[in-house]
């Protein structure tokens, strides 16, 4: 009596991915204002440090004299970081009503199901970034040029991934909503603690040495290339390292944890 | 036992919910984690991404950026505070615990008392917090412990005024989810203040907001102790600020409580 | 080959044994009953047979396959509906069975063919395509159903589906189980209610606390626990008198409230106008007679001590025969 017709394995996935991406984005068109909070954050955050630090970028060492150019890229990671972040926290709520456990009781392979959560966050963490560069080009930041901006959503789109593998992790560990500040803590940790408000020389020494040895500070500078000079492959590389290094480690963290969670 | 309550037993209710709104807060890691966590690590970044400003020509003369800092993560976690217990108030409106409360004999300003005793503590905990960081990574307190029980008062009144208002909107809305979603507010309010960065060297029209924004006041009163000394100007002007703030939380409470009854 | 098999099953929370040692075996096409309190360790249970948990001790295998060893077999074998309807408020039901159906790997237009007859089915054809947020708790339950069903399952597990629903919803759901195993699928059952697994079930194991203490059909654990009583409301009379006459038809049972005489009777009803003979004879008028059949909260009692269900009038088959 089992069901007969049985698409090939790689459709069957594909498909899953994709109905769990519609999921994520349902939540997104059908609850009223859900999209606010994540665009907000960021865009605060570019709006209030641009005010409040605006002044830093008469010290020397900046690249650029537009502080606006300068922080842009933070935002729109700190934005990405959110929003992964906030997926994390979606799938808590999804253990804690029980949802995980229709998924988990198919027989769709485990790593589908957190590449779908892991991919919405990164399609959705689009938005976030987009809203930010609009408004820090309308106050005159300049065009990063098609490559540099190609590679900032690159990098967006990666650190969304990044953050929504360390929420699951999280999620699938703790089971409970109440680990929702450890996950987006630990996110604006892994993207502040980088050259973010100054470059490197400017900051002070313990956390240049942080930085140093953070992958998100190559991520960051990938990000910042096109906004405060010339995209070259030297800032490129390191990014797109880190970003698999990060991918791969959270990813098998978060995966682990997924098979922890059953059988 | 007759019609009105004596103040003694006023005093006690507000003691009793007092008491009941510390506990919770503190048994709680969601309403305590905010108020410590964020502040801290916001604290650690700016100080150490922005601890070049302290070059800037017309930067105030202190010890350290960290020195300078504090005041505007004392101010962060006080709001968070006064954020935290608006969202414990809504949640025991969504639970029914406050129906239990109307229907007890007692004056409705214990209700929202009682709430801000929780919020106080939570005040007095981070300014703690803070100095304790500051001292044991090197900042000092330029006014000694004079210096320190003034910005720690300061705080735990700023952090009752503030609370006032997350009670208002609370009582007013009902919804925990709503009130928590003024988390983002919190920070505007306070980028638009000089609690992170001196007024004269902020940006417009971020300069123009501050030089009028109460909490620059609050900001001020509660850094001048540890930076340079006891300042009479800054000190009344601070608690001018808070005095403020606190007739619009009473009023916007008492609304918001009228509201309440009327609707149900 | 049973459809269901548990050898020793055990799980451990840290030092708390919630599963301890669990035997069972349910033939292909039946209905298995578990019945038991909330925490005797059903919902567990469960969790262990649909590969959401891992035994720390013994095995099980479900449609042939192991459940720790062979978890993907299981699950395509298996539909699962949970205790209290894990659904996604924002998704409308059509939508929920068509994801359930790419979960199974059922190709799009099959899918979407499946879930509206199914959404037919369960009487939900024309919510399909509200969100589930607006359906009622009968509604959920009918929806978790449909998705459970959408791969055609061998082994259907029900964890709880009528807990908390009103008695139209919980018939309803009642003739879908029975419609379904007509239709051949093996059906695993728990519920604390005792009504559902004697109306239900083929087989019925009752758990407590993490051990399964009575197994076999309703008819035979209620024999087990003795004959069927007759009790007595007496209009005039003494209780001791009428009790010294109908020692001789069978065992007095302790009178109920001092006032109600309780015997045994082996014949049951065939033995009511015997009991009323003697009495009559004896002078002694009777007000109300009634035959009670052990239920399956006598069982429950006999092997636990204790009532599973507080409305037991509710579930007690007595005959009223007359006053």
């Amino acid at each position: 009596m089992e069901a007969t017709a049985q698409l090939p394995a790689w459709r069957t996935n594909l498909a899953t991915i994709g109905a769990l991406m519609t999921r994520a984005r349902n939540e997104l068109l059908r609850v009223p204002g859900a999209a606010i909070p994540g665009v907000l954050a960021p865009t605060i955050f570019f709006l209030g440090l641009n005010g409040v630090f605006g002044a830093l970028t008469q010290l020397n060492g900046f690249s650029t004299g537009s502080y606006e150019a300068f922080i842009v890229p933070v935002s729109m990671l700190q934005g990405a970081g959110f929003t992964g972040a906030a997926a994390g926290v979606n799938l808590a709520r999804d253990i804690e009503a029980g949802w995980l456990d229709r998924l988990l009781v198919s027989p769709t392979p485990r790593w589908v199901l957190l590449a779908g959560t892991v991919l919405a966050a990164s399609a959705r963490a689009l938005i976030p970034a987009t809203f930010v560069i609009a408004i820090a080009l309308a106050l005159g930041a300049g065009f990063p040029g098609l490559d540099g901006l190609a590679i900032a959503y690159l990098m967006v789109a990666a650190m969304a991934a990044i953050a929504a593998c360390w929420g699951s992790m999280l999620a699938l560990r703790f089971k409970s909503q109440s680990a929702a500040p450890l996950m987006q803590s630990g996110m604006m940790a892994l993207i502040l603690f980088t050259p973010a408000y100054a470059p490197l020389a400017l900051l002070s020494g313990w956390l240049a040495d942080v930085a140093r040895i953070n992958p998100a500070t190559d991520v960051l500078e990938a990000a910042r290339q096109g906004f405060v000079g010339a995209v070259t492959w030297a800032d490129t590389w390191p990014g797109l390292l880190a970003v698999a290094g990060m991918l791969a480690l959270l990813g098998g963290l978060a995966l682990r944890e997924m098979r922890r969670t059953a059988v | 036992m007759n019609g009105r309550a004596s103040l003694a037993t006023n005093l006690r209710v507000v003691r009793a919910l007092g008491m009941r709104s510390v506990r919770q807060t503190f048994r709680r890691p969601q309403l305590i984690a905010p108020i410590i966590v964020f502040p801290t690590l916001l604290l650690a970044i700016q100080t150490g991404g922005a601890s070049a400003a302290v070059e800037l020509p017309g930067f105030p003369p202190v010890q350290s950026f960290l020195q300078f800092m504090l005041a505007g993560a004392i101010m962060q976690s006080l709001m968070l505070a006064g954020n935290s217990g608006g969202i414990a108030l809504a949640v025991d409106i969504e639970m029914g615990f406050t129906d239990r409360l109307f229907a007890a004999p007692i004056p409705r300003f214990a209700i929202v008392l009682g709430r801000l005793a929780g919020t106080a503590a939570l005040g007095l905990f981070g300014a703690l917090w803070f100095l304790a960081i500051g001292l044991i990574f090197g900042a000092e307190i330029e006014s000694g412990v004079a210096g320190a029980l003034l910005a720690v008062a300061l705080a735990t009144a700023a952090a009752c005024a503030v609370g006032g208002i997350g009670a208002a909107i609370a009582l007013r809305t009902g919804s925990a989810s709503v009130v928590q979603g003024l988390f983002p507010l919190v920070l505007v309010v306070l980028f638009v203040s000089s609690a992170f960065f001196p007024q004269e060297l902020m940006i417009e029209p971020a300069k123009t907001i501050a030089a009028y924004n109460p909490l620059s006041f609050v900001a001020e009163g509660i850094r001048e102790p540890m930076i340079s000394g006891i300042d009479a100007t800054d000190t009344l002007e601070a608690l001018a600020a808070i005095a403020g703030i606190i007739i619009l939380g009473l009023a916007l409470s008492a609304r918001a409580l009228r509201h309440r009854l009327r609707v149900g | 080959m049973p459809a269901i098999v548990a050898e020793g099953l055990e799980r451990a929370f840290g030092e708390v044994l919630a599963v301890q040692g669990i035997d069972l075996a349910v033939e292909e096409g039946e209905i298995y009953g578990f019945l038991g309190p909330n925490g005797a360790g059903k919902t567990t249970t469960v969790r262990m047979l649909t590969t959401l948990l891992l035994p720390t001790g013994g095995r099980a295998s479900v449609a042939g396959h192991d459940v720790s060893a062979e978890a993907r077999a299981v699950r395509r074998s298996i539909g699962v509906a949970l205790q209290e309807a894990a659904l996604d408020p924002l998704m409308t039901g059509r939508e929920l069975i068509r994801l359930q159906a790419t979960l199974q790997g059922i190709p799009t237009a099959e899918g979407r063919r499946r879930a509206d007859d199914l959404l037919e089915r369960v009487d939900l054809a024309g919510a399909a395509d509200r969100r589930v947020g607006t359906y009622s708790g009968g509604m959920q339950r009918r929806l978790d159903l449909a998705a459970a069903l959408v791969h055609e399952p061998r082994v259907l597990f029900l964890d709880e589906p009528t807990t908390g629903l009103d008695p139209v919803s919980r018939k309803t759901i009642w003739e879908e189980v029975r419609a379904l195993n007509n239709e051949g699928t093996t059906v695993f059952l728990t519920t604390q209610y005792l009504e559902e697994a004697d109306q239900l079930a083929d087989d019925v194991g009752i758990i407590d606390s993490g051990r399964i203490v009575a197994e076999g059909t309703p008819e035979s654990l209620k024999a087990e626990i003795g004959n069927p009583h007759i009790q007595l409301q007496l209009a005039e009379g003494s209780v001791a008198e009428a009790e010294a006459k109908l020692g001789e038809i069978g065992r007095l049972l302790p009178p109920k409230d001092g006032k109600k005489v309780l015997v045994e009777v082996e014949n049951g009803a065939a033995d009511i106008p015997r009991v009323v003979r003697i009495l009559d004879e004896a002078g002694i008028a009777v007000e109300a007679l009634e035959l009670v059949r052990p239920t399956l909260d006598d069982v429950f009692v006999a092997k636990t001590g204790y009532h599973l269900e507080e409305e037991s009038e509710e579930n007690s088959e007595q005959e009223p025969v007359g006053a």
